[in-house]
């Protein structure tokens, strides 16, 4: 069955959108949203398997969104660089200067 | 007879016993599973990219920043904050099994190379291509001028 594939993918997505939303430090979230971006990946290249010899494009795909997920990775920690620079701390609740 | 390598084991204690280079264990293991998905560009781009530059930049990024000093207890609304999170997600995951069981797949499959790879990403995917060049270059830029 093709969903035995799709199951470890699920599985990283789901644990990682948990320990992102309730993770206090902005590192520690930038790492579990790297989980999220793999599980996306597991299951781009598991559809493309799937697909046949013709369909490649999943494949592809997953290759242009490790591409993506580098240059945000830069930005990201250059921006927690620059924060923790300003603010001397990195945790995501004591970041709130635009909270009303 | 004083053991010459001795702080070079206490250094790769010291990284094995902090949780970052357990990320990198985890994506070389997701790698491996591509490679059982007749993917093997994929797994070497996974294992280069992911493992060898984000992991190296994620450790620069939390040795660069000070140890935190203070540690505030956890609020009553972070407990509430935490089972919502929980039952959201697990909802989530019961919904995504409940789907992936009760579709209908059908069969076929063979393997592939890198060749038509490269055949694709210059024609079928070459805007694409060209724009995640320009992209990262302005990242990798920006990440400079804001981190300097």
């Amino acid at each position: 069955m093709f969903g035995n594939e799709l199951f470890p993918g699920a599985l990283f997505f789901c644990i990682g959108t948990y320990a992102f939303i309730t993770s206090r430090y902005m590192v520690k979230a930038f790492m579990w949203l790297e989980l999220i971006f793999n599980a996306v990946n597991v299951n781009f290249v598991a559809s493309s398997n799937y697909l046949g010899i013709q369909q490649i494009k999943g494949e592809i795909f997953s290759v242009l969104v490790i591409a993506i997920v580098a240059a945000e990775a830069a930005i990201a920690l250059a921006i927690v660089l620059a924060i923790n620079r300003n603010r001397k701390s990195i945790r995501i609740d004591e970041f709130d200067l635009l909270k009303w | 007879i004083t053991n010459l390598l001795e702080p070079f084991y206490k250094a790769i204690l010291v990284l094995l016993e902090s949780c970052v280079i357990l990320g990198g264990l985890v994506l070389v293991r997701i790698s491996l599973s591509y490679l059982l998905l007749n993917a093997d560009s994929a797994a070497v781009v996974q294992s280069l990219i992911y493992v060898g530059t984000i992991n190296v930049v994620i450790v620069f990024a939390v040795m660069l920043i000070n140890k935190l000093q203070s540690f505030r207890c956890s609020s009553t609304y972070s407990t509430i904050r935490d089972g919502i999170a929980s039952a959201a997600c697990t909802s989530l995951f019961h919904s995504l099994i409940v789907v992936i069981l009760n579709t209908t797949w059908s069969e076929e499959s063979l393997t592939n190379n890198i060749q038509r790879i490269g055949f694709h990403l210059l024609t079928d995917f070459s805007l694409p291509f060209e724009l995640l060049s320009i992209n990262l270059l302005v990242a990798l830029v920006e990440a400079i001028a804001i981190a300097r």
